[in-house]
């Protein structure tokens, strides 16, 4: 580093204090409630190349720690001094994850120079397209997710663009909260824009310069630490969405770890198919995409909290992201709720890392449940109302030190409820229940944390419930190390009465006065053998209601009578137990084991390798062709390793004669 | 005539604060606290008071106090055994919170133990709707089950916290009275009582909060009453309240939820007055101890107030003097990485070791004792720390110093010098975020600087963040002392309506203040027999519909009682305006709650003004300090000499008995004449 390390730390110092400066000016002058509640939203600096140096910690969406701006500054030709540019378009440099992210960067100038760029993105509620909210999984094209603005000057010079301003604003529904959030993400570039003067008024522009370019590899020289201490190796690992599209098959993303010394690479061949719906995850196949990232953030930033957060951090890793797959869709594939899928692939990454250092690093979290929305009309006043009533979360995995923490946690810590008491005062429904669930958290020496659950009752008729990013219905968090996978997730409308309907990941339905509604996310994974869990501690899980007296005997060998711990049992039960534990290194659920005795990582291969030579478009639609094909195979023809895949495969195609394989 | 007494218990020092009616004199005094032992430290005060300035206890007319009982109780976990009654099956509102993390980027990141363990939250069926009707009756039965439950766990108190109590208290007033009938002398409080606010978490965080302590909090104001009328100190002792305003300590044994925070806030007002005399608009208050600085934001002489405010790890959610409370202070100590990067905090020694130069077994470099290695402080002559309790070994501070001099491969002096700048470049980060988060501009504002580290940092930090002018008070080491004997006799009354702003509506605000206003009078002439004149501030959390957050917006009384719909909105339009820049005239408000504050002002001491300077300051001696990468002479100088009129240039030192201002070169200091020591930057 050129900078002495006294002035880097000084200057770090002021530059996050000016990246959390935008982010409080952002927080403070937003002026939808969405923004506010749900803090979506970032900001940050980036060198003349948009590499993110500096970034706010307290405030904001987590996930973009390692945004690179590059791609869509380059697709400006020329900055003047006032300019501000922004886009919407995920399909635009791939900075812009799905529509409703409007992202913005400002160019700063000293003395004629472009010095850095401010940034930041703020998630819109609404920017037109088919449905209210611009998101909805049955949405296949990007076209439908609403208005799309490629890289444009809003202001030139200091100078509203109004033409670029006019087109937004009659294509989306609520344009007055767009204008107003947009003031805001202006008024935090504008203070951004004052602070990085300040600065170099303080520092002098040779320092600031060399000082933002060593922030970054400080970060990276952390981050290879980091990496370093690590093991050389492959880790692979894979998960699953329970459904690619309503009612379709499982979705796969498979991943290989490679740790080499202080680098990584991420290799994501052998995951599925591009989806005929909107949870494909658009990287355009950037070898450091900040939407990968994120999985690799909460890893070593968990592994050393002293890591400073900007791009350097990702300098790490490089990605293999075949195009055509779900992590690299091609146009115009639909995005808009690429957050299940980047949830699974946060977790997928931490699957592969816990191989690496399992004694380091937790179990899965929780994960499944919706954010839960609710549409109907209030009976005191007859006024329509939308409210959203609340995440549903679940707790942490087990890890190597503790219990995961119950209700929400890991990756889901960003999530804020709202009140029951607010909810009733709100929304024409009446809570019956809201809480953590029993027996959810995988079984562990260190147990999994507790889904929530959350039940009530509609008041109002046609009462619209929608249950956004349901999963795990199927596919439960894992445990590791001996530790149990968690519950699956669940979706109940009127629950224990004679019409109870399963609603599995359904995300939307319209329910009527007195239909009652249990939703719960799935648990999270369990660390390290139950058997050895300290008989105690499951008492004391008893006692707070957490764990049931059946499953303590069941899961974890201690037989608790008249509650206390009947030793004599106990050590029966446990040495039982113990014998018929398995050692496998990974728990996944019973719902994943009878899956993968069809669906080995053999056959996956194969189909792997087959869908991709097939024309993009082809692959999705042969996927659903071969997956009902395969499920009507007898047993007896199942070998798993992929030559029951190449028949069916073949088959199946013969019925295509529409499809022309490339030569 | 007699002596009006403020006293302030921190972790370290008691503060006392004395102004003499008859002499005019302000006086003040340090002496250690005795967290092992509390109350002693007060009356070991009061008998160094007579000792050194002849001030009998009989003289005290007038007694205020702020403790650190209660937060100590919390942080350390050393409260009643306590269990929480809930709604049935919202049993786990504890356990769940808000969902939020602290560190949402740490995967391990986790909620702190609640204070009542989730085995001791018991079931109590029957069930209030949001309209405070009753959708299930209160089952008395598994109250009286609860109680044996409570009995079984070996609980010493209990908190119950029913949904919508805060529209309808019944079901709670009912379980009490089911308790105090089964088991008379169990200390039990409900979630109304403390606060009633709607969002059932916060309710009841801050009852259990308010719970947890209670009994602990009593048992001490009672041994505090008994001590003082031992010592013949006449005046019921006056607790300072963390809504900046005091109360009786007799009330404080029942109240002790609105004194939690007492010490901050009370530091704040005091802040407030001197910014007054200083004829200072608007300021930021800059308290630094051992290991913190608490900042807070000061408008037209006013503190900020809010809730959810944090005691220990937990929010409560009282009304609260705003303060920002940084971990960085004179005890942080500095390390280096392994990348060879610099850093300060947030590790701190502390007043157990302290820092190095105390010599009490700490070895690790401190903030203070990078100020030991510049020279600014431990020079032969001047003062010490806490009143002679500690003298500085500068040695040891070098020794020190030294350990990360070496692998920075710079001078001591240079890395004593290169702590203080990254010391203060992470304060300068934290009061970024604050005066961002408020969008107000700290380059139009003072700093008024306290605590025993404040002035010693005071010109760093301020050059850091750009401010022109800084205050230093007379008795900048016993602020929040000076701030509790000028505090008002102060209370907070809410009530939540839930109602949109319009005229169907109006009979019911109305109402609703008028209740208000009687409970807040009950409070004022017969609880605390104070006879003097009352201000009643009317005001209400407002917002425009579909907001999740609310505004207190001040109202008028006159267009409450004519229902002037018109005013009150324009006035919650200029509230939002103020705060976030915009507001939406045509958009339907909404009023949550309603809000009355009521305040008595005690008679308060008229300072004299200081006498003017007939000559120039004189300094005590010379000393070098080094500052910008070099030594420099600079003269100390004593506070006590320093009369109105008084000017002189930094650098400098300014010693006095409770604290050292280090002033840099670039700043000039004069005296005015309230005898505040103010510093300007040049230029």
């Amino acid at each position: 580093m050129a900078i002495d390390s006294v002035t880097l730390e000084i200057l770090k110092n002021h530059c996050r204090a000016a990246a959390e400066s935008m982010a409080f000016t952002l927080y403070r002058t937003a002026h939808s409630t969405f923004v506010k509640e749900t803090e979506d939203f970032t900001t940050g600096l980036t060198t003349p190349d948009g590499e993110t140096f500096a970034t706010p910690t307290d405030l904001g969406a987590t996930w973009f720690v390692g945004l690179n701006y590059k791609n869509v500054i380059e697709l400006i030709d020329h900055y003047d001094e006032g300019d501000i540019c922004l886009t919407n378009d995920p399909y635009s440099g791939y900075v812009c994850t799905h529509s409703p992210d409007m992202h913005i960067w400002k160019p700063v100038f000293h003395q004629g120079e472009i010095v850095c760029f401010v940034v930041g993105h703020i998630h819109n509620t609404d920017v037109g397209g088919a449905v209210p909210a611009s998101l909805s999984r049955t949405l296949s094209e990007v076209h439908q997710e609403g208005i799309r603005i490629p890289p444009a000057k809003i202001m030139e010079r200091g100078v509203m663009n109004e033409d670029v301003m006019s087109i937004m604003l009659a294509n989306v529904r609520m344009p007055e909260q767009n204008w107003g959030d947009l003031k805001a993400q202006i008024a935090a570039m504008n203070t951004g824009e004052r602070r990085v003067h300040e600065m170099i008024a303080k520092f002098g522009v040779e320092t600031f310069r060399e000082g933002t370019a060593a922030l970054l590899d400080y970060a990276e020289q952390q981050a290879r630490a980091i990496v370093r201490a690590l093991p050389d190796g492959r880790f692979f690992f894979a998960d699953y969405m329970d459904e690619d599209v309503a009612n379709g098959y499982p979705c796969r993303i498979a991943l290989d770890v490679t740790i080499e010394g202080d680098g990584l690479v991420f290799d994501f061949t052998g995951s599925d198919p591009q989806i005929e719906g909107s949870v494909n995850i658009p990287t355009g196949g950037e070898v450091r995409h900040a939407l990968i990232m994120v999985g690799l953030v909460y890893v070593l930033y968990s592994l050393d909290t002293s890591l400073f957060l900007n791009s350097g951090v990702s300098r790490v890793c490089r990605c293999i992201l075949p195009s055509g797959t779900i992590v690299n869709p091609e146009f115009p594939a639909a995005v808009g709720l690429r957050t299940l899928s980047v949830q699974r692939l946060q977790e997928i990454i931490f699957g592969a890392f816990v191989q690496a250092a399992p004694d380091r690093l937790p179990a899965s979290p929780a994960s499944g449940g919706p954010i839960m929305n609710v549409n109907a009309i209030d009976n005191k006043t007859g006024r329509r109302v939308v409210a959203s009533i609340d995440p549903i979360t679940g707790g942490a995995g087990g890890d190597p030190f503790a219990d995961g923490t119950e209700g929400s946690g890991a990756n889901s810590s960003f999530m804020k409820n709202t009140p029951v008491e607010i909810n009733e005062a709100e929304v024409p429904i009446r809570i019956l229940r809201y809480g953590l669930l029993p027996d959810s958290g995988g079984p562990g020496l260190h147990r999994g944390g507790l889904a929530t659950v959350l039940e009530f009752r509609a008041e109002a008729p046609n009462t619209r419930v929608t249950a956004r990013n349901r999963d795990r219905t199927r596919f439960t968090s894992w445990g590791v190390r001996g530790g149990r996978a968690g519950t699956p997730s669940i979706f109940l409308l009127n629950p224990g009465a004679e019409g109870e309907v399963n609603l599995g990941n359904t995300d939307i339905l319209t329910i009527g006065p007195g239909d009652e509604m249990r939703v719960a996310s799935g648990g999270a994974g369990g660390w390290g053998n139950p058997f050895e869990r300290k008989p105690d501690a499951v008492l004391l899980d008893v006692q707070r209601g957490f764990v049931s007296q059946a499953s303590a005997k069941r899961d974890y060998g201690v037989v608790i009578t008249n509650g206390a711990i009947d030793q004599a049992a106990t050590a029966e039960a446990r040495a039982r137990g113990s014998g018929e534990a398995s050692n496998a290194f990974y728990d996944y659920g019973a719902g994943r084991e009878e899956f993968e005795l069809l669906w080995t990582r053999g056959n996956y291969a194969a189909l792997t390798e087959l869908l991709q030579a097939l024309p993009v478009h082809w692959r999705f639609f042969v996927k659903h062709r071969v997956f009902e094909t395969v499920e009507a195979l007898d047993e007896t023809e199942l070998r798993g390793d992929g030559s029951e895949i190449r028949a069916v495969f073949a088959d199946v195609l013969k019925n295509y004669p529409q499809l022309r394989l490339p030569a | 005539m007699g002596c009006r007494v403020g006293v302030d218990i921190g972790g370290t020092f008691t503060d006392f604060c004395v102004f003499d009616e008859d002499s005019g004199a302000l006086h003040s005094l340090k002496v250690l606290s005795t967290p092992g032992n509390p109350g002693a430290e007060v009356l070991a005060g009061l008998r160094e008071l007579e000792q050194r300035h002849g001030i009998k206890a009989d003289q005290i007319t007038y007694f205020t106090h702020g403790t650190t009982v209660g937060v100590n109780t919390v942080i350390q976990r050393k409260g009643i055994n306590l269990c929480l009654f809930t709604t049935e099956h919202f049993e786990d509102v504890l356990e769940v919170a808000r969902l939020k993390m602290p560190d949402p980027y740490d995967l391990f990141s986790r909620r702190p133990e609640p204070l009542v363990g989730r085995e001791k939250v018991f079931a109590i069926p029957g069930r209030m709707l949001f309209d405070g009707s009753e959708d299930a009756p209160l089952d008395e039965d598994a109250v009286r089950a609860a109680v044996d439950a409570v009995r079984a766990v070996g609980g010493e108190g209990i908190v119950v916290s029913l949904l919508h109590a805060y529209r309808n208290p019944a079901h709670e007033r009912r379980v009490v009275e089911i308790v105090n009938r089964a088991a008379p002398g169990l200390f039990i409080v409900a979630s109304h009582q403390v606060w009633p606010i709607i969002r059932e978490y916060e309710r009841t965080v801050t009852a259990v909060v308010a719970g947890y302590v209670q009994p602990r909090v009593a048992h001490y104001l009672g041994s505090l009453q008994a001590a003082l009328v031992e010592a013949g100190v006449g005046s019921e002792p006056m607790i300072t309240k963390s809504n900046g305003g005091v109360m009786t300590a007799e009330a404080g044994k029942t109240q002790c939820a609105q004194m939690l925070l007492s010490g901050t806030a009370s530091g704040v007002i005091g802040a407030c007055q001197v910014a007054r005399m200083a004829d200072v608009r608007d300021a930021l208050s800059l308290d630094i101890g051992g290991t913190s600085a608490d900042v807070a934001v000061v408008r037209r002489g006013q503190p900020q107030y809010g809730v959810g405010e944090m005691i220990g790890d937990f929010p409560i959610h009282i009304p609260t003097v705003s303060v920002t409370s940084i971990g960085e202070g004179g005890g942080s100590i500095a390390w280096v990485d392994a990348h060879g990067v610099l850093k300060v905090g947030p590790e701190s020694a502390g007043s157990n070791p302290g820092p190095a130069c105390y010599g009490q077994g700490g070895t690790r470099p401190t903030i203070t004792d990078a100020f030991v290695v510049c020279g600014f402080l431990g020079a032969p002559d001047s003062a010490g720390l806490g009143y002679g309790q500690m003298e500085m070994r500068n040695e040891m501070a070098r020794d020190a110093v030294a350990t990360i001099a070496d692998p920075l491969d710079m001078s001591i002096e240079g890395a004593a010098e290169a702590m203080i700048k990254v010391g203060v470049s992470g304060m300068y980060l934290e009061v970024s975020k604050l005066v961002a988060r408020y969008g107000i501009d700290p380059r139009e504002m003072s700093l008024v600087a306290f605590g025993g580290a404040g002035p010693m940092l005071a010109c760093h930090v301020a050059r850091e963040l750009n401010m022109r002018r800084i205050v230093i008070p007379p008795t900048p080491g016993v602020l929040s002392a000076f701030g509790g004997l000028i505090a008002d006799i102060k209370n907070d009354f809410i009530q939540t309506v839930y109602l949109d702003l319009e005229d169907a509506n109006m009979p019911t605000i109305r109402d609703g203040f008028d209740k208000l206003r009687a409970e807040a009078l009950q409070w004022l002439r017969h609880e605390q027999a104070f006879t003097g004149a009352a201000t009643l501030l009317y005001s209400a959390d407002m917002r425009y519909r579909g907001q999740s957050f609310e505004i207190d917006t001040l109202l008028g009384e006159q267009d409450i009682g004519a229902g002037n719909i018109a005013a009150l909105a324009a006035a919650f339009h200029g509230e939002h305006e103020r705060l976030y820049e915009h507001a939406d005239v045509d958009a339907p408000i909404q009023m949550i709650n309603l809000r009355l504050v009521i305040v008595g002002q005690p008679p308060k001491p008229e300072l004299p003004p200081l006498a003017e300077a007939e000559a120039e300051l004189a300094p005590v001696q010379e000393v070098r300090i080094y500052a910008d990468g070099a030594w420099h002479r600079a003269a100390i100088y004593r506070r006590q000499d320093m009369r109105a009129g008084h000017r002189f240039k930094g650098p400098a030192v300014v010693a006095q008995d409770d604290c050292t201002t280090c002033m840099l070169a670039g700043f000039e200091a004069s005296v005015d004449a309230s005898g505040n020591l103010v510093l300007e930057a040049e230029g």
